[in-house]
């Protein structure tokens, strides 16, 4: 399939791309590993008039241990966060879940503020023309119908990054620049929870890094992820879950957070809650899990049926939080 | 000495070296002065009437140099069969499926054409669509064609012994019903043609085939050209797995587009045009009655299967007879009733594909492991008590000459080590067993028979020529390895010029199992004919009888006297200065009943021979997310005989993949609206490396008395069974007998959660 | 159709350099198959899932067809055709016809680049490693069996 016309920009600094994005706003569309922009564009789900390629900005790169955080560039690969023994040993669910994104290939050119930034997904609309044509607007592509759900008055496409909830279940933060100024705001709210327009950053802001904040004493983390092949696959459930425990033995923190479960990545707070100051054991667990499964959401458009990828999400939560249980018991 | 130098060895195939390095030419690879690249415009709505088609936008797009409509064609109808051709290259009245095509256009480049397309206007009045079995055969149901009333296409009716007499006669006797979605092909290679004609009117055209001359005639008949003028060229082809074998609108396209621009025209399929306007695999639905006595013997049967067809033909009375015919051959089945419909739908074209009807063979063997579960028996002997034997006659009248389903079902249980795991395995593990067999050919009308030449140089190497057709499994080397072994000769001193309808005699295609069979035989003949002219002008110098002699290491000794002996250079040295012709020619025609015809007479022998095939899967299911983890396969078929053991494991491994792996696990065509909603790798999910179990192959040779050597066919039988040993095994380990495939996480989950329910009801209190 | 900039391009590839002018919208695919012949290189889906169209970039396997052939001045590129040498196949080239790891060969090229990076990155691969490695790349033909094997054949030897 061919790509749309297009420019193609360059910039070779940070400030300059920054200068670029506060030019062409909602004309250029950013490109870093390719993986899924490149995909959007052969699909004219987008047709910017600009390609803006940040994939050789200085300053983009790397994984740095700071004495309250770990901070990681926009432009690291997948692979790279795969294989970082820092992550893997002290942040296992990030390592995980960048071990289980596509396929080798396709991690070794994905990026992590890439995979973060991934627009949410639906049967009906990753589509070309030889599928759609003919059929209604839907929701997403700027039409007032849904061809998923009959009479859906909004877009239910699903948000199917796997790095997102692992990071969100350290309470990861992002940074994000524009000329003039930078934010940092957790990883979390980067995502407005609507399928048509998912993500919050704005038309001239760029992501330059994760911050990972350190964690301390004994705690553990984990990512799941189901999909009926080994590898290529997007998630057809996820979740990723992070316990710390204190002195005694209990729960001092936990998050939970679930993917391919909305149009967002979801923080399961209820479980938080009813975890907190209890002992990490299964039947709690089986409950926080049974939250998550009420904060699902899944409809038919997807490879599965929605009931059943709703159910999943409860059996990966269980395990994700077994699995950061385990975790622990491995840094202890 | 051994009896064989090549034969029955572990030969290096011929081609792979030039795929190994990127030298091997695809069609899409093809490059031709002024060559323009062409594009379909293919229908938006599922049913419809074409109202009108301007084109004059488009034809006035500088850079365009061609646009075609069904005004360019004379509106001719083609089918497989005489009492199938409904199929118009571009319609004149009406599209019957999304994606079909309209118009089409040839220009300098892709963009130009692309943009062309969109300047073609074409107004349809829609038309209510019909895209299920059930909607397509109700009362009042949207009509697609007016040749086939109700929408019913085909219907294969067989009816052998007194089938009620053998239910009333059985001790058990149940019923289910099997259904299954759509799978595709999903070929490497999307689909690609590039065409040319030359001042004189030639056609010269590189596409996938699975036969060429099935390409060329039916070019012929549409361009309105003498057969000799229509050169379907030798290519690399990615794949068919039984598509690719008849003619494809694109074809047919790329030549009236070259035609008409005068120039070379390249066309080149999307992936998603691959899946949609290709050929897909027919859904199933398959309701199966069947009676047996005590010891689990089937006494009766009664079969009616629907299968959606899509919008055409296609090769429908095949499709329509095959999934039965593969099992009548597998199992004996004295009393039989068979009624094969195939329904036309709004969605795209089926055709024959490698595992053909997953819901029927299934739903056979299933059916089997329930009704010897009742009874007390194991799968494995209810298999045993029912397989084929040699020298019996099937329902519809074939003799099985040789038959190895026995012996692969008692190979493949004593590898997998079935009597120490049916029944004793953990919860949620399960082992399955599956039985099938296939043909190698059927009768094809005048195409039924393959021939083949060999030429001979002065320095005593060959050329052989032959319609043979590889699509990847390895054709081109079986011809090779055939032609040397018979003539002493080293595969280095063999030449190949095959598939090219040019030069190559006519062939039936890579299609139906049949060219080691017929294809093999031919090339024999001809080795063997060639061989017999060598031998008479070195029997003539050394005085001795043609008996005497033998051909190998590039020489012809004398067989007791090896030490005497002449080199086969200087044997074609002497044929040339002595005016004597010593090229070669074969021709093989099955012993098929050539009365025999799928719809009008299903009876009569059917294939000359068939293979027989056995796999036994074990598995491991997650009883909470319903995933799969295929532990160990075993394989076994009776090939007759092994040419090349590592291309027939080769087929083997690929045939688990595709049947077991995929067909059962993960592959299935999802839909919307007579749309298919995952017509690409990212949705379609053929199996990967990381999903692939361990594979233990078992040949089994019955060295069938009529095949080359023995040869019959490789791998297909285990393709098939496949499925159905994952279907066993997934039962076996969830406990719950599955009746609609693929066995998806979601289904098993659900099965499992059904199964908790009834069991929780049943416990008193 | 938007009116775009024509990039000059200098890309190396097999060793090689190609001064090429583009416009920007063309994949390192295309470009590679169009403009370079190499045609060993090969298009299944043209969206990143099936693997065929896989070369290495700096050694590392690429998707060519999500790739922006602007972006990869001054990047070394590898395709099938740069891997055998004078003529002699290169030994996972021969490993694979050795092994009968290779049916149709449409995906042969990108298999075999892939399974070289691993040999490279990973000279003592496992059998786990070796399909985790290729897992990205479809084979509708072997059932990937040959293909495991003709990797381990090499796993451990000196290259």
């Amino acid at each position: 399939m061919k790509l749309p016309p297009f420019q193609y920009l360059e910039p070779s600094t940070v400030l300059e791309a920054l200068s670029m994005l506060d030019t062409y706003r909602d004309t250029v569309q950013i490109i870093a590993g390719g993986t899924e922009v490149v995909n959007r564009l052969k699909l004219r789900l987008i047709s910017p008039d600009y390609l803006m390629d940040i994939k050789k900005l200085p300053d983009l790169g790397g994984i740095a241990e700071h004495e309250q955080s770990i901070v990681i560039g926009a432009n690291v690969s997948l692979n790279e966060i795969r294989d970082s023994s820092l992550l893997q040993d002290k942040y296992k669910a990030i390592a995980e879940a960048a071990f289980q994104v596509a396929a080798p290939p396709l991690a070794n050119m994905g990026t992590i503020g890439g995979n973060i930034l991934q627009n949410t997904r639906c049967l009906f609309y990753n589509q070309s023309e030889i599928v759609l044509k003919g059929l209604g607007v839907c929701h997403k592509r700027g039409g007032a119908s849904c061809l998923a759900v009959k009479g859906g008055k909004r877009c239910f496409s699903v948000y199917l990054g796997d790095i997102a909830p692992a990071l969100i279940a350290f309470d990861a933060k992002c940074v994000l620049e524009k000329s003039g100024s930078r934010r940092t705001i957790p990883i979390i709210d980067l995502f407005t929870g609507m399928g048509t327009q998912p993500l919050s950053i704005e038309n001239n802001e760029l992501l330059t890094g994760i911050i990972i904040p350190k964690q301390n004493g004994a705690y553990g983390s984990a990512y799941r992820k189901l999909r009926i092949r080994g590898s290529i696959d997007y998630p057809l459930a996820s979740a990723a879950a992070f316990l710390a425990l204190s002195a005694d033995g209990k729960l001092a923190a936990s998050r939970l957070v679930i993917g391919a479960a909305g149009c967002a990545p979801k923080v399961v707070a209820r479980a938080s809650a009813a975890l907190s100051g209890k002992l990490p054991e299964d039947a709690d667990f089986a409950a926080a899990a049974d939250m998550a499964y009420e904060l699902s959401e899944g409809v038919d458009n997807l490879a599965l049926p929605g009931d059943y990828r709703r159910k999943m999400v409860r059996v990966l939560a269980q395990r994700a939080l077994q699995g950061a249980r385990a975790d622990i018991k491995r840094g202890m | 000495m051994e009896k064989f130098t090549l034969i029955g060895k572990n030969m290096k195939r011929i081609d792979t070296a030039a795929k190994a390095t990127g030298e091997a030419i695809f069609s899409a690879d093809l490059t031709l002065p002024r060559m323009l690249i062409g594009k379909a415009l293919r229908s938006p709505y599922p049913h419809a009437r074409i109202v009108a088609i301007d084109t004059s936008k488009a034809e006035r797009l500088p850079g365009v140099k061609a646009v075609i409509t069904a005004q360019d064609m004379c509106g001719d109808k083609w089918g497989v069969f005489r009492y199938t051709q409904d199929q118009q290259f571009l319609p004149t009245e009406k599209v019957r499926y999304m994606g079909e095509e309209v118009a089409a256009v040839a220009a300098i480049d892709e963009d130009t054409a692309l943009q062309a397309l969109k300047l073609i206007d074409v107004q349809y009045e829609a038309l209510p669509s019909v895209f299920t079995i059930d909607d397509a055969i109700a009362a009042g149901a949207p009509q697609l064609h007016d040749a086939y009333p109700n929408n019913i296409n085909v219907h294969v009716k067989i009816d052998v012994g007194d089938i009620e007499k053998g239910f009333n006669e059985s001790y058990l006797v149940r019923e289910d019903t099997f259904s299954a979605p759509e799978d595709a092909y999903f070929q490497g290679e999307p689909y690609a043609v590039v065409a040319q004609f030359d001042q004189a009117g030639n056609l010269e055209i590189w596409m996938p085939n699975a036969g060429p001359h099935m390409k060329a005639k039916p070019l012929s008949n549409v361009l309105k050209i003498p057969l000799n003028k229509v050169r379907v060229r030798k290519i690399t082809i990615g794949g068919a797995f039984g598509g690719r074998s008849e003619i494809s609108p694109a074809d047919v396209i790329c030549a009236f587009l070259a035609r008409k621009a005068h120039r070379p025209v390249k066309i080149v399929y999307t992936r998603e045009e691959n899946t949609v306007a290709t050929r897909q695999a027919h859904a199933l639905v398959t309701k199966i009655k069947t009676g047996v006595d005590r010891e689990g013997k089937v006494l009766a049967r009664d079969i009616t299967c629907h299968m959606d067809g899509g919008a055409y033909s296609s090769t429908g009375p095949i499709a329509t007879s095959v999934p039965f015919l593969c099992m009548e051959q597998a199992y004996r089945m004295d009393n039989v009733r068979y009624n094969g419909y195939r329904i036309l739908t709004n969605k795209p074209i089926r055709g024959m594909y490698r595992v053909h009807g997953r819901a029927f063979a299934c739903g056979i063997d299933i059916q089997l492991d329930m009704i010897g579960a009742a009874l007390g028996i194991d799968p494995l002997t209810m298999r045993l008590r029912n397989a084929r034997q040699t020298g019996d006659y099937t329902p519809t009248k074939s003799y099985v000459a040789s038959c190895g389903m026995t012996e692969s079902i008692v190979k493949a249980g004593e590898k997998s080590g079935w009597k120490e795991k049916f029944g004793k395995l953990p919860p949620y593990h399960g082992i399955g067993i599956g039985c099938n067999s296939v043909q190698t050919g059927f009768p094809m009308g005048i195409r039924g028979g393959s021939q083949a030449f060999i030429k001979l140089n002065e320095d005593g190497g060959i050329t052989v020529i032959t319609g043979i057709v590889d699509n990847g499994q390895g054709n081109d080397n079986m011809v090779v390895q055939i032609a040397a072994e018979e003539l002493g000769l080293t595969p280095d001193d063999v030449q190949l010029i095959s598939a090219d309808t040019e030069v190559t005699p006519s062939d039936p295609g890579s299609y139906a199992m049949c060219e080691t069979f017929i294809g093999g035989n031919a090339v024999r003949l001809a080795a063997q004919d060639v061989k017999k002219k060598l031998f008479r002008i070195v029997a003539g110098e050394f005085g001795i009888g043609v008996d005497n002699l033998t051909a190998r290491d590039r020489k012809i000794f004398v067989t007791e006297n090896p030490e005497k002996s002449m080199s086969i250079a200087k044997a074609v040295r002497i044929a040339l200065s002595r005016n004597e012709s010593i090229s070669g020619e074969g021709s093989y025609w099955p012993n098929v009943d050539p009365k025999r015809e799928w719809v009008k007479n299903p009876y009569g022998q059917l294939s000359e021979t068939f293979s027989f095939g056995t796999v036994i899967a074990e598995v491991k299911v997650d009883p909470e997310t319903g995933q799969v983890e295929v532990l160990e396969v075993t394989a076994a078929q009776d090939v007759g005989f092994a040419l090349n053991p590592q291309v027939i494991e080769g087929q083997f491994e690929g045939g688990v993949a595709m049947g077991g792996q995929g067909g059962m696990l993960s592959e299935f065509l999802q839909w919307h609206e007579g749309r298919v909603l995952n017509p690409t790798q990212f949705g379609y999910l053929v199996p990967l490396a990381i999903d692939m179990p361990k594979i233990n192959n078992i040949i089994v040779e019955t060295i069938d008395p009529n095949g080359p050597y023995g040869a019959k066919e490789a791998g297909m039988s285990v393709a098939m069974s496949a499925a159905q040993a994952y279907c066993g095994a997934i039962s076996n380990a969830v406990g719950v007998y599955f009746h609609d495939y693929p066995i998806t996480p979601d289904k098993i989950v659900k099965a499992i959660e059904e199964k908790k329910q009834k069991e929780n009801a049943e416990v008193p209190g | 159709m938007k009116e775009m900039k024509r990039y000059s391009l200098t890309l190396t590839v097999n060793n090689e350099t190609h001064a090429l002018v583009t416009p920007p919208n063309r994949t390192l695919l295309e470009v590679l198959r169009d403009d370079l012949q190499l045609t060993g290189t090969k298009e299944g889906c043209g969206e990143g899932a099936c693997g065929y169209c896989t070369v290495l970039v700096d050694g590392q396997p690429v998707r060519s067809c999500l790739t922006l052939a602007v972006a990869m001045e001054g990047r070394k590129i590898t395709t099938i055709e740069g891997l055998a040498q004078g003529g002699k196949l290169h030994p996972i080239q021969a490993a694979f016809v050795e092994h009968h790891a290779i049916q149709c060969g449409f995906c042969s090229p990108g298999m075999i680049l892939t399974s070289y990076a691993l040999l490279n990155n990973n000279p003592t691969p496992t059998e786990a490693e070796i399909r985790r490695a290729i897992a990205g790349n479809v084979c509708r033909c072997t059932g990937y069996a040959k293909i495991v094997k003709a990797v381990q054949s090499l796993a451990g030897e000196e290259r």
